[in-house]
């Protein structure tokens, strides 16, 4: 197996012009399936894995189904999984909607081809969908994380730190001697402004370990603006984007959430001091806690506005956004046939938010949603969800600050075989964190 | 000749364009075949049935154009047993379609995602039971306009369109999470 993947990676190393490698791309595509299908059957004895022409037969006769697997393998594990098809294509030089139909194909082949169990059609929804958002969202932090004009040890650490959110490129570039060789940085590698915020500390909350007593565990927040609607015009998709992971010491991921504007325009004349601008944003959502897990792929369009107070780069900030969730997860009882413990479904909803900003770093934050999912697997229910908060960062010295959130959860599942399930989950952090931000002129 | 070009106006500029141009739409029907599958079932059942669809949209660039789509199958002899052909299946999907023009032929590759619903009637000894459904769809396919005139083309389409419409409830039955997909052939006329 390992023939077949260094002959084509070896390929790669005549072909390190920025010029598309269409054939290249879709290669590496069909080996990322081969590689992983390989790997299960022959070093992990998976029996799923051992597909062939009569499994091939049998799922183009049979076609799709709803698939069993856990919550975190069909909600995080796929949509990964979809990003490394997308950035196949990614780097190998071709353009974000070109891409992706690698994704989307990516996955067809891999549910009809790559394995024993029947095409399943959630998987392909998350991988696909799920796989362009957060395929571009590493693609961009790794084109800024490399460094083509950096040498020696942080070189070579910055290619490493790169190396799990996107594999396919770290390996091209491996191949193609991108290491260590010293050239021009793609346009990706400046996002022309961004916040970066890391930090820890401890969450508290009621019902996190035990039905009714508050317990303390700890977390971590990673938080990236990259771009600034109001500082960066629209050029290409994901020039602007968010992405916030949340991790907690009893259960790992506890949210990952990721936007990013696939198009945008300004609504008044940017010479303006009040500026509004239209965004249409794919957002990937995955959120753990006991009131809930959710999930999903969608799409949302609405307006970002900022009104500058004074002269010192103070404003005010507000997003309203209405989205269509493509396909949604929810956690939910009586899901019905197998293992499965959520329902998935399509749906719909809306966020707003308000902020206080100094040249785009957020010192304050306020924010609501409401998401509605109609189950068309699982249960025969109808779920609202919705969250709101408030998050305050407080500076200390030049660089660090302390950051309380508060936030609520909350759910209500309408059943038509069972009781309606309505459930609370306040929740409340407080956190060390490191802020750098870059290129804001606002 | 240098200074012609930039100063060309805006009609001859749209007549450049090799397919579609400005708001368009689509009107078209066919032939098409279903295969209805559902969880904890062992087989999947297929049925012919006649389909139709309309598409409305715009021009984002010379090879891509976006639009709106209605897409719709119905099967008057449709059963879910194979010795049964009494029940009515109607589905639809809204969808959201991109057509990308890879050369300056008519040829394009169509993608979409959208909403589905589903209908299901069954004639019985007082009436007839109907399960009603919504869900999601996604399309894909392929086509090609033929071009009439500057105005109009015939364009042939072969799409297929995944729709899953949740649980059917029949009398005396449950279909669990029905998925059902459509494969279409169909001619329309356009305006572009």
């Amino acid at each position: 197996m390992t023939g077949p993947l260094l002959a084509v990676l070896m390929a790669v190393q005549f072909d390190s012009t920025p010029k598309p490698h269409t054939v290249m791309a879709i290669a590496q595509v069909a080996l990322i399936n081969t590689f992983v299908n390989r790997v299960d059957a022959w070093v992990f004895k998976q029996d799923w894995a051992r597909s062939g022409t009569r499994v091939w037969g049998e799922h183009l006769r049979l076609g799709w189904e709803w698939d069993e697997d856990a919550f975190t393998t069909n909600m995080f594990a796929h949509p990964y999984h979809g990003g490394l098809y997308f950035n196949a294509a990614r780097a190998n030089g071709i353009g974000f909607f070109q891409a992706v139909p690698y994704a989307i194909m990516g996955s067809w082949t891999w549910e009809y081809f790559g394995e024993k169990y029947r095409p399943s059609l959630n998987d392909w929804y998350m991988t696909s969908f799920g796989g362009i958002t957060l395929g571009e969202v590493f693609h961009r932090i790794t084109a800024t994380i490399r460094d083509n004009q950096a040498t020696g040890r942080g070189r070579t650490l910055r290619e490493l730190a790169a190396l799990p959110m996107d594999p396919i490129g770290s390996l091209n570039r491996l191949v193609r001697g991108q290491w260590r060789a010293r050239g021009v940085n793609p346009p990706e590698h400046n996002p022309g402004s961004y916040v970066f915020r890391i930090g820890g500390g401890v969450r508290v909350a009621k019902r996190l370990i035990a039905d009714s007593t508050s317990a303390r565990t700890g977390a971590m927040l990673v938080d990236l603006l990259y771009g600034d609607p109001f500082a960066t015009e629209y050029r290409s998709p994901f020039d602007v984007f968010g992405v916030r992971l949340m991790l907690s010491s009893n259960g790992g991921f506890s949210s990952l959430r990721a936007s990013g504007r696939v198009y945008g325009t300004n609504l008044n004349n940017p010479a303006h001091r009040a500026r509004h601008v239209l965004a249409v944003n794919t957002r990937y959502d995955y959120f753990k806690n006991p009131a809930q897990s959710v999930g999903g792929q969608s799409i949302e369009i609405g307006i970002n506005s900022r009104w500058p107070i004074g002269s010192r780069g103070y404003a005010f900030r507000t997003s309203l956004f209405v989205d269509g969730i493509l396909l949604g997860a929810i956690d939910a009882s009586g899901t019905g046939l197998g293992v499965r413990t959520y329902d998935f479904g399509p749906g719909g909803g809306a966020r707003w938010e308000f902020g206080f900003d100094r040249h785009g770093a957020r010192f304050v934050r306020v924010f609501g949603q409401w998401e509605y999912i109609h189950a068309v697997s699982g249960a025969t229910a109808d779920h609202i969800v919705d969250f709101s908060g408030i998050e305050a960062n407080i500076p200390i010295t030049r660089g660090l600050g302390i950051a309380a959130h508060s936030t609520i959860f909350h759910r209500i599942s309408r059943y038509s075989t069972a009781p309606k399930d309505e459930r609370n989950y306040p929740e409340a952090r407080l956190l060390l964190v490191w802020t750098k931000a870059s290129g804001l002129k606002l | 000749m240098v200074l012609t070009a930039p100063v060309a106006p805006a009609s001859a500029q749209r007549t450049d364009r090799p397919h579609r141009s400005g708001l368009w739409g689509e009107l078209g029907a066919g032939p098409g075949r279903v295969r209805i599958a559902c969880s904890g079932c062992t087989d999947v059942v297929t049925a012919g049935g006649v389909t139709s669809y309309v598409r409305i949209g715009g021009t984002v660039s010379d090879r891509v154009v976006i639009g709106f789509e209605v897409f719709s199958l119905l099967d008057r002899g449709f059963g879910f047993l194979s010795a049964d052909s009494t029940s009515t299946a109607e589905t639809a999907t809204a969808a959201v379609v991109v057509l990308w023009f890879p050369s300056r032929r008519g040829f394009f590759f169509k993608g979409g995602a959208g909403i589905a619903a589903g209908q299901f009637t069954i004639p019985g000894t007082a009436g007839a039971d109907t399960s009603n459904n919504a869900g999601i769809g996604l399309t894909f396919g392929v086509g090609w306009d033929f071009a009439i005139s500057r105005k109009f083309a015939i364009t042939t389409n072969f799409a297929a369109y995944v729709t899953a419409v949740g649980d059917v409830i029949l009398p005396g039955r449950r279909v669990d999470d029905v998925i059902a997909t459509m494969y279409q052939a169909g001619i329309s006329v356009t305006f572009r």
